[in-house]
């Protein structure tokens, strides 16, 4: 019997159904049909991949699955309705966080040397710096959102003095490390670039989140729950799994434009929402924020009580 | 207290004051409600239907003998004002500024007066805004008339006898009464632009789905207080009168909602501009009481010229009568229950209160209008100078800069092709189509389903276990027990995410 096949059309279904499930959710009369197809096609990828490709450890595996099943399911039943944004924020933070573990353990793999060489040891590398990357601004944004949705933390936006010239050194030095990264694993090592890039992209997706209003963070967390669809999708490329690019680029590219919508139907302009701390791009976002900022003016309570 | 309603005695006057829904709101919060004999019927409400909401239906003179509070639409004519007396409180269209002896009269005879069309401008006061729900029935009637006189269809067809164009209509003055006129005139078919001088309402334009025509004039800002429009500089009516030109030529409906508070109506239209129109063209103008907007409009006349119907009533609210008295009256119940605090049917004229005191024209033998100045327009004053507005730049949009953008994605996919392993550009085409299939899925999403999306979008990026499932068989215990780890946390995403989505799907279970 051919497994890798079986394995294959799985994650195939499992992809077509995630399709559907977006899909569905776009339109009140499908959407809980939608759900329906989200939960079945996860079911499936995850038995696939559990006959198919797990050999050992199998416990502590169906416990960790059981365990954290349960502790979603009790939290998803506990929590008030108003406080859904801030647990969807929350759970986007363990994407994050699984996607800086994922890339982590990759990299400790002792047989990544022999499997890859030459631009595609670069390329891997490169893969497997961008989910961590993308996964620690991710975890720690997150985790800033729900601190503002919950009014565990101030609402109000902290704008240091020359933010957009830190993220700007921030992602200048992101892009340093990747290079030392590259050159270092190539010889065997890297690990210290990684956790030093991994630190800075954590502070990145603190000052980020910081610097957007509390009434802004939906938009964020949609934000966010794209960001947590690319490093998905980073950790497919890393791992060559069709199915996590697949999944991880839908997720990517909704979230992008869902979070586009939302600005729009909020009567936002996308960029002073998002460059209100960052610029997606880097550079060019940032130094155009400077005049979509000029647009947000400030109600009294007096004036809104009228 | 006794609340009287009279009949309307102004020549065509349909409306009435309140209706029986109204009515029965009112005795429930203590009043008692008079209402003349037919006062309601040529808005038809019987007098039967008034008696089964609780009212009495009584003579004239019971009915300004024996109440305390009289409702009327316009406000009162000469024997009518004969018949108030003081201690009474009238509430009405008074329209103080135009009609001073009538304001006299009401002073001298010690009665509380107060206009509807004197009550400020601001948010709060907005149920009890009956200009602008007169402003509305204007707008609408206007579309009606205009179609009434018009020799086509609103909307374009093609049948099996030819192509219709569909009709052109032009809504000058963006207002309460314009925005009503097209959103009527587009909800029959008709290709509807409007102008207007202030640059605020463009978004309000084209959200009613209508062409806002634009004049490239960067410095002027047309918004006076209290919402309002003001007068423009001569350069900018010159501008805005070489548009219309073009404009006549072109559009086969005219309608003209342009006013300045306090002064005639701009003449907008000129015979020139009525003469360079089609045949069969139809301009409805709402000014025209207030003078017109268009040179040849004559005010509650119906009259043609070079082809060209131009219609000024200036009863338009009257021609909807059961329309306008039931938003009238809803209007005035809300004025008499902010009046009423206990809702124990007595009022009291707190004079302190912003709105009351703008209503408010004479009180106690003393003439009280004009209120001092609004403490707050419509919109924010402007302090600081407005940033110039954004028209021009946004028409004149670059496409070089998506163009170039292309162009370097372009090469930077051909560079990566140059260097990058078969294996990872199977891998890359697979994700950029995922990419797009993902927007497009995405795009036509309903507003009130963002917050469910945004949480199973959450729940299927835990996908990444697949990464951790790929890992934990591993010899090496870190990454094994990291593996574990993860699948703990993505696990609690999987349940939580699908579980959520789930719950806040229920709540749009019907």
């Amino acid at each position: 019997m051919n497994i890798e096949g079986i394995i294959s059309v799985s994650y195939i279904i499992a992809t077509i159904l995630f399709i559907l499930a977006l899909g569905g959710l776009s339109n009140q009369e499908t959407a809980r049909r939608g759900n329906w197809y989200g939960i079945i096609g996860m079911a499936i990828a995850l038995v696939a991949t559990v006959l198919g490709v797990v050999t050992h450890n199998y416990i502590p595996l169906f416990v960790a699955l059981l365990v954290g099943g349960s502790i979603g399911l009790i939290a998803a039943r506990r929590v008030q309705m108003t406080q859904m944004p801030e647990l969807v924020a929350i759970l986007h933070s363990l994407v994050g966080l699984a996607a800086v573990a994922v890339g982590f353990a990759n990299f400790m793999d002792p047989d990544r040397l022999s499997h890859y060489v030459g631009v595609e040891l670069t390329i891997h590398d490169i893969e497997t710096y961008l989910g961590i990357l993308i996964g620690a601004v991710t975890f720690s944004g997150s985790v800033i959102a729900f601190g503002k949705l919950s009014g565990r933390m101030s609402g109000s936006p902290l704008t240091l003095p020359g933010r957009h010239y830190l993220n700007l050194a921030l992602l200048i030095s992101a892009i340093w490390f990747a290079y030392e990264f590259v050159v270092q694993s190539a010889g065997g090592g890297g690990m210290q670039p990684l956790i030093i890039m991994t630190v800075i992209a954590l502070l990145f997706g603190i000052h980020m989140v910081m610097a957007i209003g509390g009434a802004d963070m939906p938009v964020v967390v949609s934000m966010l729950n794209s960001y947590s669809g690319w490093a998905a999708s980073a950790t497919g490329f890393m791992l060559g799994n069709d199915l996590l690019i697949v999944t991880g680029a839908l997720v990517g590219s909704s979230g992008a434009i869902l979070s586009y919508i939302m600005c729009r139907a909020m009567n936002r302009k996308f960029l002073s929402v998002i460059a209100g701390g960052f610029g997606t791009g880097g550079g060019t976002a940032a130094a155009s924020s400077g005049e979509d900022q000029g647009e947000v003016v400030p109600i009294e309570a007096e004036e809104t009580a009228e | 207290m006794r609340i009287g309603v009279p009949r309307e005695i102004y020549t065509g006057e349909k409306r009435v004051a309140t209706t029986p829904d109204v009515a029965s709101q009112l005795i429930k919060l203590g009043f008692d409600v008079a209402v003349e004999t037919n006062a309601g019927a040529a808005a038809n409400y019987s007098d039967a239907s008034y008696e089964s909401a609780g009212c009495s239906v009584v003579s004239i003179d019971e009915v300004w003998n024996d109440s305390d509070i009289i409702l009327k639409v316009r406000g009162p004519e000469d024997d009518e004002a004969d018949r108030l007396k003081a201690g009474q409180t009238l509430i009405s269209f008074l329209w103080p500024a135009q009609n001073p002896e009538l304001l006299q009269k009401l002073t001298e005879r010690g009665v509380t007066a107060m206009a509807m069309d004197s009550v400020p401008r601001i948010s709060r006061a907005q149920k009890v805004d009956a200009l602008s729900s007169m402003a509305n029935i204007a707008g609408y009637r206007a579309v009606v008339e205009a179609a009434q006189h018009f020799g086509r269809f609103f909307t374009g067809q093609i049948t099996a006898a030819g192509k219709v164009m569909p009709a052109k209509v032009l809504v000058i003055g963006a207002g309460v009464a314009g925005l009503a006129a097209i959103g009527a005139a587009k909800s029959m078919g008709a290709i509807v632009r409007s102008f207007d001088t202030r640059p605020e309402v463009k978004e309000q334009i084209e959200s009613m789905d209508a062409e806002f025509l634009m004049l490239d004039f960067e410095d002027e800002d047309g918004s006076g207080e209290g919402g309002y429009a003001k007068v423009m500089s001569d350069e900018f009516i010159a501008a805005e009168m070489a548009l219309f030109a073009e404009q006549a030529k072109d559009v086969d409906i005219v309608i003209t909602t342009a006013l300045i508070p306090g002064r005639p109506a701009p003449k907008l239209w000129t015979a020139e501009m009525v003469e360079s129109m089609k045949d069969g063209s139809v301009i409805v103008d709402l000014a025209a009481e207030q003078g017109g907007n268009c040179e040849l409009t004559e005010p509650e006349k119906v009259v043609r010229h070079h082809g060209v119907t131009l219609i000024g009533y200036t009863d338009m609210p009257s021609r909807l009568a059961a329309q306008s008295s039931q938003l009238y009256a809803t209007n005035l119940r809300h004025l008499l229950t902010d009046l009423t605090p206990e809702k124990d049917g007595q009022i009291v004229v707190d004079m302190e209160d912003e709105v009351f005191r703008g209503a408010t024209v004479c009180k106690d033998g003393e003439t009280t209008w004009p209120p001092p100045a609004p403490k707050l327009s419509a919109a924010p004053p402007k302090a600081k100078p407005a940033p110039a507005p954004a028209p021009v730049v946004e028409k004149k949009r670059s496409v070089a800069g998506p163009i170039i953008g292309m162009v370097i994605a372009g090469l930077a996919l051909l560079g990566l092709g140059a260097v990058a392993p078969a294996s990872f550009m199977a891998h890359f085409t697979v994700f950029v189509l995922a990419c797009f299939v993902g927007y497009m899925v995405i795009w036509n999403v309903t507003a009130a389903l963002h917050t469910p999306l945004m949480s199973v979008t959450n729940a299927i990026s835990s996908i990444i276990i697949i990464g951790a499932l790929i890992q934990i068989s591993s010899e090496n215990e870190v990454i094994k027990w990291v593996a574990v780890a993860t699948v703990l946390l993505t696990s609690i995403n999987i349940a939580g995410g699908f579980a959520v989505t789930r719950r806040m799907l229920e709540m749009f279970r019907k």
